[in-house]
């Protein structure tokens, strides 16, 4: 054993320093890929430059999808606009200095077109006058529950000879559709400041799934989009660095 | 003879040697800076990538690490002429053409122009 040592070290030896020859005459370090990915919390801006202390009232939003409750019982159980102003004024009182009003109970929307509703400025500087609001909010609110069941290519091996076979397999699933435009009007002016549109779907295993669970899990992955109207939020990014 | 050409090899290792230790200075405070930043610490990891670029000003890798940090720090501005002159120096490597994408995307719905101000003229 000690032998074949002897033998061997002298064109270890050799090879060694062949290489750093090699590696010197180059003259560059072997080039490495190291990458690394990094999540970096990113600023968003309020969309309606505010100074946050505003009053802002809360207005009806038209209903879409109204005239489809006589058709769909499932919507007759959602008071979309109930839970809806519920929601928002919940969300701006807990994450913004802003003062929500609701517009008084009397207050009726001159008109059911979207077009129509951003033009009628005398309506809105009515409204900021009887209210005493800075900013009025308003829009349009879609809520759908549809039925995705349907069959579904799945594979499955089987145990008797092991093989992989393809079958079709029946999926009940509802999927909820939750649209909003938002009308952000000026209350002293009654001049349309900004309009936006938020959209979401959502898709849950059964037919029978909650409808206002379906609604909820809407509005809650589009908090984060509607509070970024009124103030200033943060939302998650991936970058890569490279480590070398 | 012999004296010669152990000084012209000798020549040869230390031009090679110079030009090594230039990138690996480069290279290194990228690494160092790479690791304060997975550790969170931006500024100090912005200021390892302004001395790897001083060093090495044609490293796309660094352009594009401090284009991140500057990112991380707010400096979108500045973050978006790093990541041009990275996508300048090296434009054909996948992971800065992604972040530069992602930045673009964020940076063009970060600048979108906002509705007036409320009581504004």
């Amino acid at each position: 054993m000690p032998i074949g040592h002897r033998r061997v070290r002298p064109v270890l030896r050799a090879l060694v320093a062949a290489a750093v020859a090699v590696g010197a005459l180059l003259g560059a370090p072997p080039v490495s890929a190291g990458v690394s990915q990094v999540r970096l919390r990113l600023p968003l801006k309020p969309r309606l430059p505010l100074r946050g202390n505003e009053k802002l009232a809360l207005a009806p939003f038209i209903l879409v999808t109204e005239a489809e409750k006589a058709r769909d019982k499932r919507l007759q159980n959602v008071d979309l606009q109930g839970e809806f102003h519920r929601f928002l004024k919940k969300q701006v009182d807990k994450k913004t200095k802003l003062e929500v009003i609701e517009t008084p109970p009397e207050v009726r929307l001159p008109t059911q077109n979207l077009s129509e509703l951003a033009r009628a400025t005398e309506f809105w500087r009515a409204v900021g006058a009887s209210t005493g609001a800075d900013i009025i909010v308003s829009g349009s609110l879609e809520f759908r529950i549809e039925d995705r069941s349907g069959y579904k290519t799945e594979e499955y091996v089987s145990p008797i000879n092991g093989q992989t076979y393809y079958r079709q397999v029946y999926v009940e699933q509802t999927g909820f559709l939750f649209d909003i435009v938002f009308l952000v009007f000026d209350g002293h002016s009654g001049e349309k400041l900004l309009q936006d549109e938020f959209k979401d779907f959502r898709q849950t295993g059964g037919r029978r799934a909650d409808e206002l669970q379906g609604l909820f899990e809407n509005l809650f992955s589009l908090e984060n989009q509607i509070l970024n109207l009124f103030v200033a939020r943060e939302r998650e990014a991936d970058r890569y660095l490279f480590t070398d | 003879m012999r004296r010669t050409a152990t000084a012209i090899t000798f020549l040869f290792v230390v031009t090679g040697c110079t030009s090594y230790t230039h990138t690996e200075k480069a290279n290194s405070q990228i690494a160092f800076g790479s690791e304060v930043a997975k550790q969170g610490l931006w500024r100090e990891a912005q200021f390892r990538f302004e001395q790897a670029i001083a060093k090495d000003p044609t490293n796309a890798r660094a352009h594009n690490n401090l284009a991140v940090a500057l990112e991380a720090t707010g400096e979108f501005a500045r973050a978006l002429e790093e990541y041009k002159k990275a996508l300048q120096l090296g434009p054909n490597d996948n992971y800065i053409r992604r972040n530069y994408a992602r930045f673009a995307e964020f940076y063009t719905s970060y600048t979108r122009t906002t509705g007036k101000a409320a009581g504004g003229p």
